[in-house]
């Protein structure tokens, strides 16, 4: 129990600390007074014993700390004593102090934020059972049947059934889409995501029901039992929980009987509330409810002990047999579809196939981020540099006045941790708005499959490199000189000393690496502005503005009869009504994202397909006549539909200028005609322009336009322009659709120009966030420039002021500043527009318009650069100008 | 003024050396302590003084001592240190750990 009784003594010292060393400070004096007097009473001079007094003694400060460091524990009173010394300083130099704090949160914050949202995308295991087995099958199709209508033969793709017989490469395979329907029990009709899914897409993900079953055979083949499983979210959330297994739904029109509901937390694919049966083969009743179409995914979990590689090149032969010897006419679609097979990989693990396009974004994202962190931990490096020569002058003279060489390096380091935990928390602060804004951009794919957290491994890593930073440059510099000479330290006075220049030099090259890794940003920022641009200034094709849109879905099956008349009284009591100038109905609102469909046709008097290969599709869109008028799409020539076209005995059709220039190049399509496989000839009547559709930055497609009398689709979008402001405009949408028919759910009440800033909005988050980081780039780098200036003038202030008193102009010192900069901002951007031309082309797919070389981007960059540095040269430039002759004298 | 050479304590033994001149003298300051070793070896032994008193706070830390604040014969305030019952036990295996070791050096310093 000794070392008990030790503690509680060493604690009581702790609290009484004053009291003992005062203590000790007394019986040191008595026993020097106690010597001088012995060594008098020997016959010694005063002033002789005092000194023999003394020597025999030793260092009594020295003696005295010994004595306190006997009782340990003092690191948690030196501690104390330091972060309160530490913070006394640094209140004393607050810009320092926040403007390190500030730079090291922003490379902290971001790069945490940035890294997480990735890490839920790319590096997080899918949430299933053996995630790295899940692959998808590229090209690979869910089998067709198209009931009674012939197809002309083709040779044969492979698709869902041949790779489920490669049973010992997969050992299961299934397939899944993502669509809307409206469900309009048990309360009010809402619109809900639906995966449509083969019976072997739940043991494939090795996923299974909490109640029930899954679909069994007989319901995914065409003609099955319509059923349907629950979310655990949707049966508690809409159901209450109750035991709902056996009864019924309705699901836009169709009843569909509960057979299951999943456990909780599963709602793959795209966040799906419920799933109904993807039947094999597919028909055209599967995808009637969800307006003809949905892209449908296959995948597969590979079989123990096979590998992506093996299975994609097994695959690739199963391919190659079923497409038989090559084709004559060399480039068809079968053969473009095995070389894109080829290229993006047979296989693919399903996680990277999620993440898709995004990828690119997210690792060129993070790329930008860690630039970001190293400009910043250069710029920290920086301001500790510039703190180094008034902190090695202190250094050094308390090394001389006594402290313990340990003592100095725990004070330097308190203050450097001080800074960077400071810096951390602010970063941690802002981390999660960072990731807010990242999330809102992640398709919501990913955002169901695994939500994005911050990661605090690598808010761990960002804060220990803030950290390292920190303690390398706050430590090194002071503690270097202190070594090697301290006494010339102090003499040497504000000059700081002749390692000063080395310092400098160490600073010059981090200013360089700065300004360097910043061009490289601002490259990149300005590719993505010039591109964003360009996909801006895209014509549209049609005028938004003032457009409002909403979207409605009649029970599929409805007849023509039902729809017809509801749609036309909608828009008659639209026209009716006061500010609104054109209404009109289409099948599919152009960039609204996803859906619509495009048929294949043949052109009179020009050869007829011979093979699915040679088939020709044009985008099919079904409108009433005032559409074009409404939208603000030109008739370029010819006319649009009237009511008389109905009842006549031929079909007519207005086309886009894209088709018109495919299917009749260099002549005069008007009056042509084209038909459906088999149809009745079709005639142009009308030739309009070109609208974007699908995204702003894909090339329009032929399109054709066909009366809404003929063919009314299930799903529809109504516009209507008005000069109403938008809230208004919309109310009167939706109120003119409910007068028709209160029970007709409408979804999508939107602008247009919302529709298009939808569309827009993955690349402006892009571009607005790797603009943001080269905005911050830039900031920061002028601050670095700022401060390498700023210490060099401080530094060569004797040296200026010798320099005016023999009669040099502020002009000649102005220069003297300038020039050293000119050299390290040229540098800089030599070095940064090495490595941005380099390095720009990992960005090529994410660009529109512009070369990864765009020369206008690399002159502008420059400019953007220099304007800043310069101000940051001129301002201490200007204070060394202004330096007193007189003044400095006086101070030496 | 003794013109003696004096030797440095050798390292380790200075809290030997304080146990026992304080079992020996029961009470005793700082300086007295200082004085009373050097008196007892002859004169020979020379504490570089200053560093009694990191060894003093050891001992207080361990328990060996304890100190009483109390006045001098000029009635000057002063710590008097005490030996405890434990400082005691120490000093008799530190000095037990001394003879075995001068022993030993002893017999090897012997001529053969």
């Amino acid at each position: 129990m000794d070392w008990l009784r030790e503690l509680a003594r060493r604690i009581a010292y702790l609290i009484r600390r004053d009291r003992y060393a005062s203590d000790l400070d007394e019986e040191m004096r008595l026993h020097l007074e106690l010597r001088e007097e012995r060594l008098r009473e020997q016959g010694h001079a005063p002033d002789a014993a005092r000194y023999a007094a003394r020597r025999r003694f030793g260092n009594r400060a020295h003696l005295q700390q010994r004595s306190r460091d006997m009782w340990g524990l003092n690191w948690l009173d030196d501690a104390a004593t330091d972060v309160r010394f530490a913070l006394r300083r640094l209140r004393h130099r607050l810009g320092f102090a926040l403007a390190t704090i500030v730079v090291a949160a922003l490379g902290i914050g971001a790069t945490t934020a940035v890294f997480s949202a990735i890490d839920a995308a790319l590096l997080r295991p899918l949430p299933f059972a053996r995630p790295a087995e899940l692959v998808t099958l590229t090209n690979v199709s869910i089998p067709f049947d198209p009931g009674g209508q012939r197809l002309p033969e083709g040779r044969h793709f492979a698709n869902l059934n041949d790779a489920a017989a490669m049973r010992d490469v997969f050992s299961g395979v299934g397939g899944f889409a993502a669509g809307g329907l409206n469900l309009t029990d048990p309360a009010r009709p809402r619109r809900v995501r639906v995966g449509v899914v083969t019976a072997s897409f739940f043991s494939t993900l090795g996923v299974g029901p909490q109640i029930g079953r899954v679909f069994n055979d007989a319901e995914a083949h065409p003609g099955g039992a319509n059923s349907v499983v629950l979310s655990d979210a949707t049966w508690r959330g809409t159901f209450g929980g109750r035991d709902v297994v056996g009864t019924s739904i309705d699901l836009s029109g169709t009843r569909y009987t509960i057979v299951g509901v999943m456990e909780p937390g599963f709602n793959f694919p795209n966040e799906s509330e419920l799933w109904i049966p993807l039947t094999v083969p597919v028909t055209f009743a599967t995808f009637a409810p969800f307006r003809g179409f949905l892209p449908s995914r296959t995948f597969a979990r590979l079989a123990a002990g096979m590998t992506v590689a093996a299975a994609g090149a097994r695959l690739l032969d199963t391919w190659r047999r079923l497409a038989g010897p090559p084709d004559h006419s060399g480039h068809s679609n079968l053969e473009s579809m095995i070389d894109e097979v080829r290229t993006t990989g047979a296989v693919v693990p399903l996680q990277q196939n999620l993440v898709g396009k995004t990828e690119r974004a997210l690792v060129i994202l993070m790329g930008a981020t860690a630039l970001l962190l190293l400009i910043a931990c250069a710029n920290v490096a920086n301001l500790l540099l510039s703190d180094a020569a008034s902190r090695r002058r202190e250094v050094a003279l308390r090394e001389v006045l006594g402290a313990s060489r340990g003592r100095i390096v725990r004070q330097l380091l308190a203050e450097s941790v001080l800074l960077s935990f400071a810096g951390a928390a602010l970063g941690v602060a802002f981390a999660p708005a960072v990731l807010h804004v990242l999330r809102s951009m992640m398709p919501a794919d990913l955002a169901g499959v695994a939500p994005a957290e911050l990661d605090l491994r690598v808010l761990g890593f960002a804060t220990g490199l803030a950290l390292a930073t920190g303690l390398v440059f706050g430590l090194w510099p002071a503690l270097g000189t202190a070594r090697t000479n301290a006494a010339e330290t102090i003499k040497s006075g504000a000059s700081g000393g002749a390692t000063a220049a080395g310092l400098g030099a160490t600073r010059r090259a981090l200013v360089t690496a700065e300004l360097a890794l910043t061009v490289m940003l601002l490259v990149g920022s300005g590719l993505m502005l010039r591109s964003l641009q360009r996909v801006l200034s895209q014509p549209l094709g049609m005028d938004p503005e003032r457009v409002g849109t909403l979207e409605i879905s009649f029970r599929p099956g409805a007849s023509r009869a039902d729809k017809l008349p509801k749609l036309h009284a909608i828009l008659a009591r639209l026209d009716a009504g006061p500010g609104i100038h054109g209404a009109a109905v289409v099948n599919d609102v152009p960039l609204r994202g996803g859906g619509g469909i495009s048929l294949s046709i043949e052109v009179d008097g020009a050869p007829k397909p011979t093979s699915v290969d040679e088939m020709r599709f044009v985008r099919n869109l079904a409108t009433t006549g005032g559409y074009f008028a409404t939208m603000g799409i030109p008739l370029l020539r010819g006319r649009t539909f009237t009511a008389s076209d109905w009842g006549l005995a031929r079909q007519v059709s207005a086309i886009n200028m894209a088709m018109a220039k495919q299917f009749w190049p260099g002549s005069e399509a008007l009056g042509r005609t084209f038909r459906f496989v088999g149809g009745a000839p079709i005639t142009v009547v009308g030739i309009v322009g070109d609208v974007r559709e699908r995204t702003l930055e894909r090339d329009v497609a032929p399109q054709m336009y066909f009366s809404i009398d003929r063919n009314a689709p299930d799903n529809v979008a109504i516009v209507a322009r008005g000069t109403l402001p938008p809230g208004v405009l919309l109310e009167r949408l939706t109120e003119a659709v409910h007068a028709v028919d209160p029970s007709q759910a409408v979804y999508n009440v939107r602008m247009m120009e919302d529709v298009i800033a939808t569309s827009l909005a993955p690349r402006r988050t892009n571009t607005a966030l790797i603009a943001i980081f080269g905005a911050l780039a830039l900031v920061l780098s002028a601050f670095g420039v700022y401060a390498v200036v700023s210490f060099s003038v401080t530094r060569r202030t004797r040296e200026f002021g010798i320099r005016t008193a023999l009669g040099a102009t502020g002009r000649h010192i102005a220069d003297l500043v300038g020039r050293e900069m000119a050299w390290i901002v040229g540098l800089g951007l030599a070095l940064g527009l090495g490595g941005a031309w380099a390095l720009s082309r990992v960005m090529a797919s994410l660009l529109y318009g512009v070369e990864v070389h765009d020369v206008a981007t690399f002159v502008i960059v420059p400019l953007v650069l220099i304007i800043p540095a310069a101000v940051a040269t001129m301002v201490p430039a200007r204070k060394a100008m202004n330096v007193d002759p007189t003044e400095v004298m006086r101070a030496e | 003024m003794p013109s003696t050479p004096r030797d440095e304590i050798p390292p380790g033994t200075l809290e030997m050396l304080i146990l026992k001149t304080l079992a020996a003298q029961r009470e005793l300051h700082g300086f007295e302590i200082a004085e009373a070793i050097e008196r007892r070896s002859g004169d020979v032994l020379r504490v570089e003084e200053g560093s009694l008193y990191p060894a003093l706070q050891r001992m207080l830390i361990k328990g060996w001592l304890i100190g009483e604040w109390g006045r001098t014969a000029g009635n000057r305030r002063a710590r008097y240190y005490r030996l405890t019952p434990g400082g005691r036990k120490q000093m008799d295996a530190e000095v037990e750990a001394y003879r075995r070791v001068s022993v030993a050096i002893d017999r090897v310093l012997r001529p053969a």
